[in-house]
Protein backbone atom coordinates (compact mmCIF):
# COMPACT_ATOMS: atom_id res chain seq x y z
CA UNK A 1 0.00 0.00 0.00
CA UNK A 2 1.01 3.51 -0.45
CA UNK A 3 3.47 4.48 2.18
CA UNK A 4 1.26 7.12 3.85
CA UNK A 5 -1.98 4.50 3.81
CA UNK A 6 0.36 2.63 5.85
CA UNK A 7 1.13 5.23 8.14
CA UNK A 8 -2.40 6.91 8.40
CA UNK A 9 -3.22 2.91 9.37
CA UNK A 10 -0.59 2.73 11.75
CA UNK A 11 -1.16 5.92 13.32
CA UNK A 12 -5.12 4.92 13.70
CA UNK A 13 -4.08 1.49 15.02
CA UNK A 14 -2.11 3.36 17.65
CA UNK A 15 -4.12 6.65 18.45
CA UNK A 16 -7.07 3.27 19.32
CA UNK A 17 -5.35 2.28 22.09
CA UNK A 18 -4.87 -1.14 19.83
CA UNK A 19 -1.46 -2.59 21.24
CA UNK A 20 -1.76 -6.51 19.99
CA UNK A 21 -1.79 -7.23 16.48
CA UNK A 22 -2.23 -10.60 14.44
CA UNK A 23 -2.09 -11.03 10.91
CA UNK A 24 -1.07 -12.85 8.03
CA UNK A 25 1.18 -10.34 5.57
CA UNK A 26 -0.62 -10.16 2.14
CA UNK A 27 0.76 -7.91 -0.81
CA UNK A 28 -1.31 -4.82 -0.74
CA UNK A 29 -0.85 -4.50 3.08
CA UNK A 30 3.56 -5.95 3.44
CA UNK A 31 4.96 -2.48 4.51
CA UNK A 32 1.90 -2.09 7.64
CA UNK A 33 3.05 -5.38 8.78
CA UNK A 34 6.29 -4.52 8.98
CA UNK A 35 5.45 -1.05 10.65
CA UNK A 36 3.69 -2.85 13.44
CA UNK A 37 6.17 -5.49 13.51
CA UNK A 38 8.42 -2.74 13.90
CA UNK A 39 6.54 -0.83 16.24
CA UNK A 40 7.49 -1.28 20.49
CA UNK A 41 3.78 -0.14 21.73
CA UNK A 42 2.50 -3.27 19.55
CA UNK A 43 2.41 -6.67 20.15
CA UNK A 44 2.74 -8.20 16.90
CA UNK A 45 2.01 -12.04 16.57
CA UNK A 46 2.09 -13.17 12.75
CA UNK A 47 0.35 -16.75 11.98
CA UNK A 48 -0.24 -18.70 8.94
CA UNK A 49 -4.01 -18.78 8.71
CA UNK A 50 -6.04 -16.48 9.49
CA UNK A 51 -8.63 -17.81 11.79
CA UNK A 52 -5.91 -19.08 14.47
CA UNK A 53 -5.03 -15.34 14.43
CA UNK A 54 -8.22 -14.68 14.97
CA UNK A 55 -8.09 -16.88 17.90
CA UNK A 56 -5.47 -15.39 19.25
CA UNK A 57 -6.76 -11.94 19.21
CA UNK A 58 -10.10 -13.38 20.94
CA UNK A 59 -7.64 -14.33 23.47
CA UNK A 60 -5.18 -11.82 24.32
CA UNK A 61 -8.44 -9.38 24.46
CA UNK A 62 -9.84 -11.38 27.31
CA UNK A 63 -6.82 -10.98 29.04
CA UNK A 64 -7.26 -6.67 28.65
CA UNK A 65 -5.18 -5.92 25.07
CA UNK A 66 -6.88 -4.16 22.20
CA UNK A 67 -6.62 -6.32 19.10
CA UNK A 68 -6.57 -6.01 15.16
CA UNK A 69 -6.24 -8.66 12.35
CA UNK A 70 -5.39 -7.71 9.61
CA UNK A 71 -5.42 -9.86 6.53
CA UNK A 72 -6.08 -10.06 2.81
CA UNK A 73 -10.04 -10.46 2.22
CA UNK A 74 -9.49 -13.65 1.21
CA UNK A 75 -8.80 -14.27 5.07
CA UNK A 76 -12.28 -13.51 5.88
CA UNK A 77 -13.17 -16.63 4.66
CA UNK A 78 -10.82 -18.71 6.58
CA UNK A 79 -11.44 -16.39 9.90
CA UNK A 80 -14.83 -17.01 9.53
CA UNK A 81 -15.21 -20.34 11.24
CA UNK A 82 -13.54 -18.97 14.22
CA UNK A 83 -15.41 -15.48 13.97
CA UNK A 84 -18.88 -17.20 14.49
CA UNK A 85 -17.80 -19.81 16.78
CA UNK A 86 -15.93 -16.99 19.16
CA UNK A 87 -18.06 -13.68 18.30
CA UNK A 88 -21.08 -14.73 17.33
CA UNK A 89 -20.90 -17.56 20.15
CA UNK A 90 -19.41 -15.61 22.80
CA UNK A 91 -19.24 -11.90 22.00
CA UNK A 92 -15.76 -10.89 21.72
CA UNK A 93 -14.47 -7.73 19.69
CA UNK A 94 -11.58 -7.66 17.26
CA UNK A 95 -10.71 -4.75 14.25
CA UNK A 96 -10.44 -6.19 11.00
CA UNK A 97 -7.95 -4.15 8.56
CA UNK A 98 -8.72 -6.19 5.30
CA UNK A 99 -7.13 -5.35 1.91
CA UNK A 100 -9.72 -5.46 -1.02
CA UNK A 101 -8.00 -7.80 -3.59
CA UNK A 102 -10.38 -7.28 -6.67
CA UNK A 103 -11.15 -3.65 -6.69
CA UNK A 104 -11.74 -1.50 -9.31
CA UNK A 105 -8.35 -1.84 -10.73
CA UNK A 106 -6.63 -4.97 -9.53
CA UNK A 107 -4.74 -6.70 -12.30
CA UNK A 108 -4.84 -10.00 -11.12
CA UNK A 109 -7.51 -12.40 -12.16
CA UNK A 110 -7.24 -14.76 -8.91
CA UNK A 111 -8.12 -12.02 -6.83
CA UNK A 112 -12.06 -11.64 -7.87
CA UNK A 113 -13.62 -14.07 -5.87
CA UNK A 114 -12.42 -12.31 -2.69
CA UNK A 115 -13.98 -8.94 -4.09
CA UNK A 116 -17.46 -11.18 -4.58
CA UNK A 117 -17.43 -12.80 -1.59
CA UNK A 118 -16.06 -10.67 0.99
CA UNK A 119 -19.10 -8.60 1.76
CA UNK A 120 -21.73 -10.73 1.57
CA UNK A 121 -19.53 -12.66 4.15
CA UNK A 122 -19.09 -9.84 6.41
CA UNK A 123 -23.47 -9.19 6.72
CA UNK A 124 -23.32 -12.74 6.97
CA UNK A 125 -21.10 -12.21 10.11
CA UNK A 126 -22.87 -9.04 11.07
CA UNK A 127 -20.32 -7.20 10.92
CA UNK A 128 -20.33 -3.58 10.24
CA UNK A 129 -17.59 -2.21 7.81
CA UNK A 130 -16.36 0.44 6.00
CA UNK A 131 -14.60 0.80 2.57
CA UNK A 132 -11.95 3.57 2.98
CA UNK A 133 -10.99 5.44 -0.53
CA UNK A 134 -8.99 8.53 0.99
CA UNK A 135 -6.27 7.21 2.25
CA UNK A 136 -5.98 10.21 5.11
CA UNK A 137 -9.39 8.56 5.89
CA UNK A 138 -7.68 5.40 7.60
CA UNK A 139 -6.26 6.97 10.67
CA UNK A 140 -10.12 7.89 11.89
CA UNK A 141 -12.12 5.27 10.42
CA UNK A 142 -9.63 2.39 12.63
CA UNK A 143 -10.42 4.62 15.48
CA UNK A 144 -13.97 4.79 14.64
CA UNK A 145 -14.23 0.85 14.19
CA UNK A 146 -12.08 0.13 17.61
CA UNK A 147 -15.06 2.40 19.32
CA UNK A 148 -17.86 0.54 17.83
CA UNK A 149 -16.05 -2.79 18.13
CA UNK A 150 -15.62 -2.71 22.34
CA UNK A 151 -19.34 -0.87 22.24
CA UNK A 152 -20.90 -3.95 20.89
CA UNK A 153 -18.57 -6.79 21.72
CA UNK A 154 -18.09 -7.70 18.09
CA UNK A 155 -15.83 -7.28 15.13
CA UNK A 156 -15.79 -4.46 12.93
CA UNK A 157 -14.05 -4.09 9.75
CA UNK A 158 -12.20 -1.55 7.59
CA UNK A 159 -11.98 -2.40 4.22
CA UNK A 160 -8.13 -0.96 2.88
CA UNK A 161 -9.80 -0.12 -1.25
CA UNK A 162 -7.22 0.24 -4.17
CA UNK A 163 -7.11 4.24 -3.87
CA UNK A 164 -5.33 3.35 -0.53
CA UNK A 165 -2.99 1.36 -2.99
CA UNK A 166 -2.54 3.20 -6.13
CA UNK A 167 -1.71 6.71 -7.18
CA UNK A 168 -3.22 6.68 -10.54
CA UNK B 1 -4.69 -49.34 35.21
CA UNK B 2 -5.55 -47.07 32.34
CA UNK B 3 -6.13 -43.42 33.44
CA UNK B 4 -9.92 -42.28 33.08
CA UNK B 5 -10.42 -38.62 31.90
CA UNK B 6 -12.68 -37.37 35.47
CA UNK B 7 -9.66 -38.67 37.45
CA UNK B 8 -7.00 -36.81 34.95
CA UNK B 9 -9.49 -33.90 35.50
CA UNK B 10 -9.44 -34.05 38.99
CA UNK B 11 -5.89 -34.45 39.39
CA UNK B 12 -5.41 -30.91 37.00
CA UNK B 13 -7.66 -29.12 39.11
CA UNK B 14 -6.07 -29.97 42.42
CA UNK B 15 -2.63 -28.61 41.06
CA UNK B 16 -3.91 -25.80 39.17
CA UNK B 17 -2.65 -22.68 40.93
CA UNK B 18 -5.93 -20.23 42.14
CA UNK B 19 -3.94 -17.25 41.14
CA UNK B 20 -3.89 -19.07 37.22
CA UNK B 21 -6.20 -18.95 34.55
CA UNK B 22 -7.57 -21.63 32.30
CA UNK B 23 -8.67 -21.05 28.77
CA UNK B 24 -11.00 -24.70 27.91
CA UNK B 25 -13.29 -26.18 25.87
CA UNK B 26 -16.98 -25.19 26.08
CA UNK B 27 -18.52 -27.99 24.37
CA UNK B 28 -18.65 -31.96 25.20
CA UNK B 29 -18.53 -34.12 28.17
CA UNK B 30 -14.97 -32.30 29.08
CA UNK B 31 -16.47 -29.37 29.85
CA UNK B 32 -19.14 -30.69 31.82
CA UNK B 33 -16.98 -32.20 34.04
CA UNK B 34 -14.46 -29.75 34.50
CA UNK B 35 -17.11 -27.35 35.23
CA UNK B 36 -18.48 -29.91 37.83
CA UNK B 37 -14.95 -30.63 39.26
CA UNK B 38 -14.19 -26.81 38.87
CA UNK B 39 -17.94 -25.93 40.00
CA UNK B 40 -17.52 -23.31 37.45
CA UNK B 41 -14.58 -21.14 38.76
CA UNK B 42 -13.95 -17.84 37.04
CA UNK B 43 -10.72 -18.94 36.62
CA UNK B 44 -11.75 -20.78 33.54
CA UNK B 45 -12.97 -19.52 30.32
CA UNK B 46 -15.28 -21.85 28.77
CA UNK B 47 -15.73 -20.16 25.18
CA UNK B 48 -13.52 -22.06 22.87
CA UNK B 49 -15.42 -24.53 20.99
CA UNK B 50 -13.47 -26.60 17.84
CA UNK B 51 -10.15 -25.78 16.54
CA UNK B 52 -9.69 -22.27 18.73
CA UNK B 53 -9.45 -23.73 22.49
CA UNK B 54 -5.08 -23.49 21.94
CA UNK B 55 -5.27 -20.15 19.91
CA UNK B 56 -7.35 -18.37 22.42
CA UNK B 57 -4.91 -19.84 25.12
CA UNK B 58 -1.94 -18.56 23.34
CA UNK B 59 -3.40 -14.87 23.01
CA UNK B 60 -4.29 -14.98 26.99
CA UNK B 61 -0.89 -15.93 27.66
CA UNK B 62 0.82 -13.69 25.65
CA UNK B 63 -1.49 -10.95 26.64
CA UNK B 64 -0.47 -11.79 30.74
CA UNK B 65 2.95 -12.93 30.49
CA UNK B 66 3.39 -12.75 34.34
CA UNK B 67 0.58 -15.20 35.07
CA UNK B 68 0.37 -18.94 34.70
CA UNK B 69 -1.86 -19.63 31.64
CA UNK B 70 -3.03 -23.61 31.40
CA UNK B 71 -5.69 -24.57 28.47
CA UNK B 72 -8.11 -27.67 28.67
CA UNK B 73 -8.72 -29.25 24.69
CA UNK B 74 -9.86 -32.32 23.38
CA UNK B 75 -8.17 -34.27 20.41
CA UNK B 76 -10.94 -33.73 17.51
CA UNK B 77 -10.50 -29.88 18.61
CA UNK B 78 -7.07 -29.57 18.23
CA UNK B 79 -6.83 -31.59 15.44
CA UNK B 80 -9.65 -29.73 13.59
CA UNK B 81 -6.96 -26.41 13.40
CA UNK B 82 -3.31 -27.85 13.49
CA UNK B 83 -2.14 -23.95 12.61
CA UNK B 84 -2.57 -23.70 16.41
CA UNK B 85 -0.24 -25.76 17.14
CA UNK B 86 2.16 -24.10 14.87
CA UNK B 87 1.12 -20.66 16.68
CA UNK B 88 2.29 -21.87 20.00
CA UNK B 89 5.25 -23.13 18.57
CA UNK B 90 6.44 -19.78 17.24
CA UNK B 91 5.49 -17.76 19.85
CA UNK B 92 6.22 -20.44 22.67
CA UNK B 93 4.89 -18.10 25.89
CA UNK B 94 6.61 -19.87 28.86
CA UNK B 95 3.73 -19.59 30.80
CA UNK B 96 1.46 -21.83 28.92
CA UNK B 97 0.71 -25.27 29.52
CA UNK B 98 -1.87 -27.19 27.71
CA UNK B 99 -3.97 -30.48 28.54
CA UNK B 100 -5.01 -32.21 25.85
CA UNK B 101 -7.68 -34.84 26.33
CA UNK B 102 -6.92 -37.49 24.12
CA UNK B 103 -9.44 -40.22 24.23
CA UNK B 104 -9.31 -41.10 20.40
CA UNK B 105 -13.03 -40.66 19.82
CA UNK B 106 -15.62 -37.91 18.74
CA UNK B 107 -17.38 -39.18 21.94
CA UNK B 108 -20.03 -35.62 22.29
CA UNK B 109 -22.11 -37.00 18.88
CA UNK B 110 -23.09 -39.93 20.62
CA UNK B 111 -22.53 -43.55 19.95
CA UNK B 112 -23.91 -45.96 17.36
CA UNK B 113 -24.28 -49.37 16.53
CA UNK B 114 -20.75 -49.66 14.92
CA UNK B 115 -19.50 -47.86 19.02
CA UNK B 116 -17.89 -44.17 19.08
CA UNK B 117 -16.91 -42.42 15.68
CA UNK B 118 -12.96 -42.54 15.83
CA UNK B 119 -10.31 -40.10 16.08
CA UNK B 120 -7.07 -39.45 13.67
CA UNK B 121 -5.67 -40.17 16.88
CA UNK B 122 -7.11 -43.23 17.16
CA UNK B 123 -5.27 -44.24 14.00
CA UNK B 124 -1.20 -43.11 13.04
CA UNK B 125 -1.61 -39.33 14.50
CA UNK B 126 0.31 -38.39 17.53
CA UNK B 127 -0.70 -35.20 18.66
CA UNK B 128 2.73 -33.99 20.88
CA UNK B 129 4.68 -35.28 17.75
CA UNK B 130 2.98 -32.93 15.95
CA UNK B 131 3.17 -30.26 18.80
CA UNK B 132 6.97 -31.16 18.90
CA UNK B 133 7.00 -30.56 14.91
CA UNK B 134 4.88 -27.34 14.90
CA UNK B 135 8.15 -25.48 17.56
CA UNK B 136 6.86 -26.41 20.95
CA UNK B 137 9.79 -26.98 23.66
CA UNK B 138 8.40 -29.73 25.32
CA UNK B 139 5.35 -31.92 24.52
CA UNK B 140 4.59 -35.34 25.97
CA UNK B 141 1.99 -38.28 25.94
CA UNK B 142 1.02 -39.16 29.52
CA UNK B 143 -1.37 -42.67 30.07
CA UNK B 144 -0.92 -42.86 33.82
CA UNK B 145 -1.93 -41.21 36.64
CA UNK B 146 1.78 -41.53 37.79
CA UNK B 147 3.17 -39.79 34.54
CA UNK B 148 0.46 -37.02 35.08
CA UNK B 149 0.78 -36.48 37.99
CA UNK B 150 4.96 -35.71 37.79
CA UNK B 151 3.83 -33.27 34.47
CA UNK B 152 1.40 -31.38 36.97
CA UNK B 153 4.08 -30.58 39.32
CA UNK B 154 6.89 -29.72 36.40
CA UNK B 155 4.08 -27.09 34.58
CA UNK B 156 2.68 -25.63 37.87
CA UNK B 157 6.32 -25.35 39.83
CA UNK B 158 8.31 -24.25 36.44
CA UNK B 159 8.18 -21.99 33.93
CA UNK B 160 8.64 -23.78 30.11
CA UNK B 161 5.96 -23.75 27.56
CA UNK B 162 4.42 -27.02 27.79
CA UNK B 163 2.03 -29.77 25.70
CA UNK B 164 0.81 -32.35 27.69
CA UNK B 165 -1.82 -34.90 25.66
CA UNK B 166 -3.45 -37.02 28.15
CA UNK B 167 -4.35 -40.65 27.16
CA UNK B 168 -7.58 -41.87 28.26
CA UNK B 169 -10.17 -44.39 27.61
CA UNK B 170 -13.79 -43.27 25.87
CA UNK B 171 -16.55 -42.80 28.76
CA UNK B 172 -17.78 -39.88 30.71
CA UNK B 173 -18.44 -39.05 34.03
CA UNK B 174 -22.12 -38.56 35.67
CA UNK B 175 -22.21 -34.75 36.19
CA UNK B 176 -24.94 -32.39 35.44
CA UNK B 177 -24.87 -30.24 32.35
CA UNK B 178 -23.11 -27.48 32.63
CA UNK B 179 -25.64 -24.35 33.43
CA UNK B 180 -23.90 -21.25 31.80
CA UNK B 181 -23.26 -20.57 27.85
CA UNK B 182 -20.34 -18.81 26.23
CA UNK B 183 -21.47 -15.37 26.98
CA UNK B 184 -21.84 -15.86 30.26
CA UNK B 185 -18.51 -17.34 30.74
CA UNK B 186 -16.98 -14.64 29.53
CA UNK B 187 -18.48 -12.13 31.44
CA UNK B 188 -17.44 -14.13 34.45
CA UNK B 189 -13.84 -14.57 33.39
CA UNK B 190 -13.01 -11.35 32.13
CA UNK B 191 -14.83 -9.96 35.47
CA UNK B 192 -12.16 -12.14 37.20
CA UNK B 193 -9.24 -10.95 35.52
CA UNK B 194 -9.70 -7.41 35.97
CA UNK B 195 -10.16 -8.19 39.51
CA UNK B 196 -6.70 -9.83 39.26
CA UNK B 197 -5.25 -8.08 36.93
CA UNK B 198 -6.22 -4.44 38.39
CA UNK B 199 -7.39 -3.49 35.11
CA UNK B 200 -10.65 -2.60 32.82
CA UNK B 201 -11.20 -4.68 29.89
CA UNK B 202 -15.04 -4.08 28.89
CA UNK B 203 -16.28 -0.85 27.73
CA UNK B 204 -17.56 1.58 29.55
CA UNK B 205 -19.91 3.97 27.91
CA UNK B 206 -18.37 7.32 27.12
CA UNK B 207 -21.96 9.53 27.27
CA UNK B 208 -23.06 7.94 30.32
CA UNK B 209 -19.39 8.49 31.47
CA UNK B 210 -19.61 11.86 31.10
CA UNK B 211 -23.27 11.60 31.85
CA UNK B 212 -22.62 10.91 35.63
CA UNK B 213 -19.09 13.11 36.19
CA UNK B 214 -21.94 16.11 36.33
Amino acid sequence: MLNDAAQSALAGLKEAGIDFVSGLPDGWQRNLHELIDADPDIRYVPVCNEGVGFSVCAGAWLGGRKTALIMENSGLRVAAEYIARISLGCGVPVVLLLSYRGDLGDTEHWSIPHAIVVEPLLKTLRIPYQVVRHRADLRATIKRAHRLAEAQLHPVAVLISGDCIWED
Amino acid sequence: MALERYDALTRLAAHLPKDALMMSTYIGAVSFEWAAITEEHPQTAQLGQMGDVIGMAVGLALALPHRKVACLDGDGSVLMELGQLVAMGQEAPDNLVVFVIDNGVYESIGSGKSGPRATATSGRTDLAALARGSGVPYAVNVDSAEALETELKLAFSQKGCRFINIKVPPGHARVPPRQSDGFESKYRFVRHVEALEGKQILHLARQDRQLMKK
